[in-house]
């Protein structure tokens, strides 16, 4: 049972990560029918701003997340109208070649500047933990983490629903062309969508910084993540990310208790197999969408 | 007649540089100076650096010939090939990675040039009966044979293993295993897991619910940190933390005090040692190169400095693998002879030591008769 809880709460914590990845790459993919392969690395230009930040300027990795998101938003913003506009209506082949590109050539100049030696960012609460009665420890920077993650997911949850920038952001991914013709200015939105698709993958890499190390290389494996988790939630659809991220971290925690962290990740793909046989839209996906 | 002069000319010509100067003897080395195993590569370069101008300050010239293999077998074997039938070399040092090192033994008796590997720690390298191959450290499973005989005297009864889902880590436990069996050690957990996730706290809250005696870790780089981090955060205290090599004995690990306090590793070298010219080696390489010498270096150092002392004697390739097979040295890395036993040929029984981190710095505390301090147990926050 004490197994069974602290496999909860830390994937749930864990899991509030990895939708925050998640809701970022799927907002760029409801707004403009692209798959973001650069996410990864935009991850891990985060955890690397974080990473100097705090050795840099002595700015605690939470609070520099306030420096973080707007120049963020500002360099997505700006890839957006120099690259991505160029392909947007361009095939999907394309659009994930060069996503890919761009990906590349930020890990490989990561690499060239900050080389392949792995950098672990420590704050006095690095390996510090709540201990919850019943002997269940839950670790203070991702308790933080989460709580953030929850905050910025409520925020922009507001945003899109209340603000009119976010309805015609949601007007565009519902319909391109329409929202068009009812005067969304479509090539800002997708900019502000691609912004805040950054935004948001710079601020999970900054939020799981200080309990990762910090890696050329390092986006890669939440790139996976995140575009499990877009899939399993239903592309496009933030609620649905949001959700998805929870579950992989819960399966992921599960698996590792009760069959082997070997076998975590052959766990997680089986069920995301048999959502996408069951329910090929996603888990919010609505049905016919691509 | 003339023919008869021409050729008594030729053979005083060559004769000529032998008769009048010790010609400096020519030497390979084989390194890893670019690819994924650059970073260790480097200080195997650094430690050679410093052997040769010890050499030379002592007056002994040498000809270094240095060949890259990018950490790949087919580079190192078309390196080898190329140092001992084109450049003529007599020796060849290297190469680093056991991958690289176990290929070019398998050619050293077909050219008859001879080998010394200074750090690869595969067994079966020095296991073929290579008449020509000879291994300076110790290899592989020494790394978890010394880490048990250093805590055997607390009579342990449990242990439990954390490793990467790696060719490493799956090696170094399966000799782990062995060592414990010896020591009735009973295994109540085993967890082998996926690098470079971010979560292991559910692994180590099954291993804390297991109550183990030991923790055995196996780890690359970060991820060791990444563990000791989430293992303060459970509150998994065993009796002791064991790391073994790799992840474990970085400078980087040990900075990270909160967490590497009281850890115990197995290594081939450490500065403070009471190996002669251990901790002068260590000085004067942070002097040169500004950081501290890892154990590739000094076994570097020692491999090049052994090669060269018997190849200026030997001046041959088949009198230098004589020279090398009866030769004794005691140096940085400790006494160093390449013997037969226990199913090696031409390995040095070489002396691992244990060291255990105490605030930040790497201390060696076994075997007794080479450290100054000791073992503190059992392991505490």
């Amino acid at each position: 049972m004490l197994l069974f809880l602290q496999a909860l709460l830390s994937g749930t914590l864990t899991g509030g990560v990895y939708a925050l990845a998640g809701i970022g790459m799927s907002l760029v993919f409801g707004v403009m029918n692209i798959s973001n392969f650069a996410h990864g690395d935009l991850m891990m230009l985060g955890m690397y701003f974080a990473y100097f930040a705090f050795t840099l300027l002595h700015i605690d990795p939470y609070v520099s997340l306030v420096l973080i998101m707007p120049t963020a938003f500002l360099f997505g913003f700006l890839m957006e109208k120099v690259f991505i506009s160029r392909v947007i209506h361009h095939p999907h082949q394309n659009q994930i070649l060069l996503t890919v590109g761009l990906g590349l050539i930020m890990s490989n100049t990561a690499l060239l500047v900050f080389t392949s030696d792995p950098k672990i960012l420590t704050t006095t609460y690095s390996s510090s933990a709540f201990n919850l009665p019943g002997g269940i420890y839950l670790s203070v920077p991702l308790v933080i983490s989460f709580l953030i993650t929850c905050g910025i997911t409520a925020i922009l949850s507001l945003f899109l629903l209340k603000t009119r920038t976010g309805m015609a952001l949601r007007a565009t991914s519902q319909n391109r062309e329409a929202a068009q013709l009812m005067g969304i200015n479509v090539a800002k939105m997708s900019g502000i969508a691609f912004g805040i698709g950054t935004a948001l993958a710079a601020t999970a890499g900054a939020l799981i910084a200080p309990t990762y190390y910090i890696h050329p290389l390092a986006g890669h494996s939440f790139l996976l993540k995140a575009f499990t988790i877009c899939v399993l939630g239903g592309l496009g659809s933030v609620a649905g990310a949001g959700v998805g991220g929870l579950i992989i971290g819960v399966v992921e925690a599960m698996s590792s208790t009760y069959i082997s962290s070997d076998w975590k990740d052959v766990v997680v793909f089986v069920l995301f197999l048999a959502v996408l046989l069951l329910r090929p839209q996603g888990l919010f996906g609505k049905k016919g969408e691509q | 007649m003339k023919q008869k002069f021409l050729s008594l000319i030729a053979a005083a010509l060559l004769a000529f540089p032998i008769l009048t100067s010790a010609a400096p003897v020519k030497i390979g080395f084989i390194n890893s100076i670019t690819g994924k195993e650059a970073q260790i590569g480097e200080n195997l370069t650094n430690g050679v650096t410093l052997a040769i101008e010890d050499l030379k300050a002592k007056g002994i010239q040498v000809v270094l010939v240095k060949e890259d293999d990018g950490g790949d077998p087919k580079n190192a074997l078309a390196a080898y090939e190329k140092l001992v039938t084109r450049d003529g070399v007599i020796g060849v040092v290297g190469p680093y990675t056991s991958g690289c090192a176990n290929v070019v033994a398998s050619r050293a008796d077909q050219y008859k040039v001879p080998l010394l590997i200074p750090a690869a720690a595969k067994e079966e390298i020095t296991m073929k009966g290579y008449k020509n191959v000879f291994r300076l450290n110790a290899p592989a499973n020494v790394y978890s044979s010394v880490l048990m005989k250093a805590v055997a005297p607390y009579k342990p009864k449990t242990i439990a293993y954390v490793y990467a889902a790696n060719d490493f880590g799956v090696s170094t436990v399966k000799t782990a295993q062995e060592n414990a069996a010896k020591m009735g050690l009973k295994e109540v957990a085993n967890e082998k897991y996926q690098q470079g996730q971010p979560d292991y706290r559910s692994s180590l809250a099954k291993v804390k619910a297991a109550n183990p005696d030991f923790v055995f870790l196996v780890s690359y780089d970060a991820d060791a940190i990444l563990l000791m981090r989430q293992a303060k955060e459970i509150g998994l205290s065993p009796k002791a933390f064991l790391g073994a090599g790799a992840g474990y004995t970085t400078a980087q690990f040990a900075q990270q005090a909160e967490i590497s306090n009281l850890v115990i590793s197995a290594t081939q070298w450490t500065d403070d040692v009471n190996w002669p010219g251990a901790a002068n080696f260590s000085l004067r390489y942070k002097a040169k190169f500004g950081k501290d010498p890892s154990y590739h270096a000094a076994c570097a150092y020692e491999a090049m400095r052994i090669m060269v002392l018997t190849a200026t004697t030997a001046k041959s390739a088949v009198k230098l693998q004589a020279g090398l097979k009866a030769g004794v040295w005691n140096g940085i890395m400790g006494p160093v002879k390449f013997a037969d036993y226990g199913g090696y040929t031409n390995q040095n029984n070489h002396p691992m030591l244990v060291q255990q981190i105490s605030n930040g710095k790497y201390e060696t505390v076994y075997p007794a008769q080479f450290s100054k301090k000791e073992l503190i147990y059992p392991f505490k926050r």
